[in-house]
């Protein structure tokens, strides 16, 4: 049976009921103060943190420029294709193994993907900075159309995956084309660290004009900030519209800029065409603007392949090829000019004096220097020669005469005149100097200097010139002693079509020779071909008077340099084929140097493919003052 | 006894209790219908259906003396157990936990009617032992029975496991032994008791993901991709309320499911960040009140049994309060303990509802003899 409390049950419970209440009170006030501190100290901080937890930045891929050739033809643009693309923080423990195995099946990754993805994901997990897990990072790029498919029906269950529309590359120009556009290719992280404005999984590009106006060319990403809640999944517009600023909502991209170059695509591909050999090089520039309209470089490389899925082995085997396809020649290699740089010599000759244009000298099969002799190709001689004959028909003994009687300095001179021996400004990337010997470079070992002399004369030797420096050195002779700086951009425009900058012609320097001389070395080489005798007489043409000089220029012997097929090392020992020329002969426009690599004589396998070059560009010529004006605003300044 | 006398007795209702459980009540539920807008189902009626059972429970036990629960106390014990004992057999799993007991389409969580129980048990024992009376004080040896009492259902709830309910109870009940004499120096032992219970806990009981969460609260950061993720989100929540709150239904860590337990657990988060600092504040306020007149109750029963089972009451309303607006805002581990009247869960809503009617009949009889 209950009792009615007594009074010191009172006594007792009351006090302590009182300490409870203090306590409880004091209790209430810490969590005020808690809320206090959160809500009111760190509020905003906060509001930025939850602000981040459903904000999702999605990048807007800004569309690269165009590269355009002179006419307006398209030769790359962009095409549309999807990128794969996760987001760290919207996949945790199993789905994130969950996710990364329907991406394995789906997107059929290898192995080392897959890794790859896995170490991605922990470090923006382990990042100190904690937004760092909100930042999507790349999965694969420029998928097939039948993955994009699958990975569209699979959305909600990879809610952290997303598709990111993203221009990819396209190259329709020709093959031969690949040196000079050059290709794309993710930035490295090296790359990253120097250039923060880029991000993981973007491209950059690579050799060439993609590489070279790099920054033009790029454009500015935009930016799309969208809300999703904690699974990652996107929200309704209205839910949209109220969490995320109108302002940050979309942030547009800036497309890159265009590239109109010089080149004339239809020229380029006669040109490719009408280029023999397996390896060599093919130049057409306007002798008096230095304007670049066709450029070949064989073998090359298919940029559409090396900007997208190469696989390792044919990657591989790009390397290893012992043709070097990845190897400019254009540029990027030397090679003896042979005869062709008996212009060289003439006009060192004339300038220095040592001929006039009347001048006779004898060939009589030979040429003797100490105990050593030179043979001429026509081993019962010439005889009594001019220097439009001896260019015509390309005596060796009238230049070995000549060269030993100029020196081997006032050559070289002559040479860096013509812009031999030092780069000629072509502004798409690294440039070989080529070689030109001077009495104080050559080695005693390597023969006096009156011998190297000699061996200069006729392009041999020491001697070594670039296709395009050949192309610089005719142009100045055709054009009457401007020596120009070789150019491939015309202008750039903007993407609305506004010519942003233009690239007028720029001459280097004057060649600053006497009355006569150029005109003397000219009537040499219009001999060549148009004359009975020359070197090139068969490779003249019927409607089109041009001029030129073959040059067959030896090898160095193999020797154990490289390991090569057996059905090869005939290839490898034959004779450089050269062919420099203009046209038309009078009044010329175009320079066109031809180098067929290991090709033989010049005037058999590298004369032809210049005449049928200088065929088509008249050919075109023709066509385009004929046909009705060139349909592209392009052309029209 | 004396029922005859029914309108006198309700002149003495406690009526700001129930003003202050009707307001936490219903800003609980206009809450809860803001927490789970994205659920399948209508939870917020599903809570307004226990809400209505335990009014009705309440009018119904106000006509019944509290001091029938003497007789109820050990009948209530060992059915309490007996339904725990159940649930360790017969439960239904949940996320790794066994706590809930399925009938037919109901389901029971019998750890919230236990914390009742040991209350009803200990408040019996305490009013009919007399050591505490003839000795003045009492000593540690003297509370074997009613250490005994505590220590099987919370052994049973720890089983479940249920970490947060397992220490409210024991909360509770430690609680009320303060209230009763005890010596300062067996306090002392108690205290150094506890500190070797918990390191034997930590080694032998604990399961990982319930020593995670403690290792999480120590050092959240480091644990900010797994359990501490909660905490984090949690924290967010609330900072992000600011002066005013983001306003109903317009909590972004609420609507767009970055609070875990949004509607349980964290129910605080979705306040604090809808209502902010002043939302936040008033609701500690009510809960405070709610406690210190709990507290006057039991100063101004009529009788021991009275007293102890409204310090009982008042003990079960601050612990879950205190620990659960503690874990919510970043103060204490992540332990799963509902803010009593607001979260979602009939179970504890009965037993809270229970709990106020045991407060308001020990508060109607507190003149009668």
């Amino acid at each position: 049976m209950l009792v009615r409390r007594d009074v010191d049950d009172i006594r007792e419970i009351r006090p302590r009921a009182a300490l409870g209440a203090l306590i409880v009170v004091c209790c209430s006030l810490v969590l005020i103060v808690r809320l206090y501190q959160l809500q009111i100290l760190r509020g905003e901080e906060y509001v930025n943190q939850a602000f981040a937890n459903f904000r999702k930045s999605l990048f807007v891929p800004a569309d690269r420029g165009l590269i355009k050739d002179r006419r307006g033809r398209t030769l790359v643009d962009n095409r549309p294709s999807f990128d794969v693309f996760m987001t760290p923080a919207f996949c945790k423990g199993k789905e994130r193994d969950d996710v990364i195995a329907r991406l394995k099946s789906y997107l059929l990754l290898e192995p080392e993907d897959v890794e790859r993805i896995k170490s991605d994901y922990q470090k923006s997990w382990l990042s100190k900075d904690k937004l760092e897990r909100f930042k999507p990072f790349m999965i694969a790029l420029d998928i097939p159309r039948d993955q994009v498919d699958v990975l569209e029906a699979h959305k909600t269950e990879m809610s952290c995956v997303n598709l990111i529309p993203t221009p990819h590359r396209a190259y329709h120009a020709p093959v031969s084309l690949g040196h000079v556009l050059g290709y794309m290719s993710e930035v490295t992280p090296e790359e990253l660290d120097e250039n923060p404005s880029y991000r993981r999984g973007q491209t950059i590009g690579r050799r060439g004009i993609e590489r070279r106006w790099e920054r033009e060319l790029k454009g500015e990403d935009g930016k799309q900030n969208i809300a999703v809640d904690a699974k990652g999944r996107e929200l309704d517009k209205d839910t949209q519209e109220a969490l995320i600023p109108e302002a940050e909502r979309l942030v547009p991209a800036t497309p890159g800029n265009n590239l109109i170059l010089t080149i004339d695509e239809r020229l380029q591909e006669a040109a490719d065409q009408a280029f023999p050999g397996r390896a060599g090089a093919v130049v057409v520039m306007e002798a008096k603007t230095g304007y670049i309209l066709a450029l070949v470089s064989r073998p090359s490389f298919d940029p559409n392949k090396m900007s997208g899925r190469i696989s390792k082995s044919e990657l591989a085997a790009l390397n290893s090829d012992p043709l070097k396809p990845m190897l400019f020649r254009v540029m990027n290699e030397n090679y003896h000019p042979g005869s062709t740089f008996k212009v060289v010599t003439s006009l060192a000759g004339l300038e220095n004096g040592i001929i006039s244009p009347n001048s006779v000298l004898s060939c009589g099969g030979g040429y003797t220097m100490g105990n050593h002799r030179w043979r001429c190709d026509k081993p019962a001689g010439h005889g009594p020669l001019t220097l439009t004959r001896a260019l015509e028909v390309s005596c060796d003994v009238f230049y070995y005469a000549l060269g030993d009687k100029v020196g081997l300095d006032p050559l070289g001179e002559m040479a860096h005149r013509l812009g031999y021996g030092q780069p000629t400004g072509f502004d798409l990337g690294r440039e070989i100097p080529g070689i030109i010997p001077e009495t104080t470079s050559i080695t005693p070992e390597s023969g006096s200097a009156r011998a190297h002399a000699i061996n200069a004369a006729i392009g041999q030797g020491e001697v070594n010139v670039t296709p395009l420096q050949q192309a610089v050195a005719y142009a100045a002779i055709a054009n009457g002693g401007d020596v120009l700086r070789p150019q491939i951009v015309r202008r750039i425009e903007s993407p609305d079509g506004k010519v942003l900058r233009e690239f007028p012609p720029e001459v280097v320097r004057k060649l600053g020779l006497k009355d006569g001389e150029l005109e003397a070395v000219r009537a040499g080489l219009v001999a060549v071909v148009n004359e009975a005798g020359g070197t090139a007489y068969r490779s003249r043409l019927a409607d089109v008077r041009f001029a030129g000089k073959t040059g067959t220029a030896q090898v160095m012997k193999l020797g154990q340099r490289q390991k090569l097929d057996p059905s090869m090392v005939q290839y490898y020992s034959r004779d450089h084929a050269w062919f420099a020329s203009f046209a038309p002969a009078e009044d010329p426009e175009i320079v066109v140097v031809v180098l067929n690599e290991h090709g033989g004589w010049g005037a058999e396998a590298a004369a032809p493919a210049a005449a049928r070059t200088i065929e088509s560009y008249f050919r075109l010529k023709r066509d385009d003052a004929a046909g009705p004006p060139v349909a592209t605003s392009a052309v029209v300044q | 006894m004396a029922l005859g006398t029914t309108e006198n007795k309700l002149d003495h209702l406690h009526i700001p209790l129930i003003l202050c459980t009707l307001i936490i009540c219903t800003l609980g539920l206009w809450n809860l219908v803001s927490a789970t807008r994205n659920a399948p189902t209508l939870m917020w009626l599903q809570q307004a259906k226990w809400m209505g059972v335990g009014i009705v429970a309440v009018a119904v036990l106000l006509f019944i003396d509290y001091r029938w629960l003497m007789t109820a106390a050990w009948p209530g014990y060992v059915t309490a157990l007996g339904l725990l004992a159940g649930v360790a057999f017969a439960g239904k799993k949940v996320l790794g936990a066994r706590r809930w007991l399925q009938f037919g389409s109901m389901q029971l969580q019998p750890s919230e009617f236990v914390k009742l129980a040991v209350i009803v048990v200990l408040a019996r024992w305490f009013t009919r032992d007399e050591t505490g009376a003839r000795k003045g004080q009492y000593g540690l040896i003297d509370l074997w029975r009613p250490f005994l009492l505590i220590i099987v259902p919370v052994a049973l709830v720890l089983k479940q496991p249920d970490l947060g309910t397992a220490l409210v109870t024991f909360a509770i009940a430690m609680t009320m032994i303060m209230f009763a004499k005890v010596k300062w120096r067996d306090l002392i032992v108690m205290l150094a008791a506890g500190v070797g219970g918990s390191v034997l806990a930590w080694n032998r009981f604990l399961k990982p993901y319930q020593k995670q969460r403690v290792l999480t609260f120590l050092n959240p950061e480091a644990y900010a991709k797994g359990a501490g993720y909660h905490a984090i989100q949690s924290v967010i929540a609330v900072g992000s309320g600011q002066w005013g709150g983001k306003g109903w239904g317009e909590g972004t860590q609420n609507q767009l499911a970055f609070l875990p337990e949004q509607h349980t657990d964290f129910i605080f988060s979705v306040w604090a960040e809808e209502h902010g600092f002043i939302g936040g504040v008033l609701l500690i306020a009510l809960y405070t009140f709610l406690v210190l007149a709990a507290l006057d109750v039991a100063a101004n029963a009529r009788d021991k049994f009275g007293s102890f089972l409204s310090l009982g009451i008042a003990a079960l309303f601050f612990w879950h309060a205190f620990i659960n607006i503690g874990m919510v805002s970043g103060v204490m581990p992540v332990v799963g303990v509902p803010l009593p009247l607001f979260s979602y869960g009939g179970s504890s809503m009965l037993a809270d509802m229970l709990g106020i009617g045991i407060l308001l009949n020990v508060s109607l009889r507190r003149f009668m003899f």
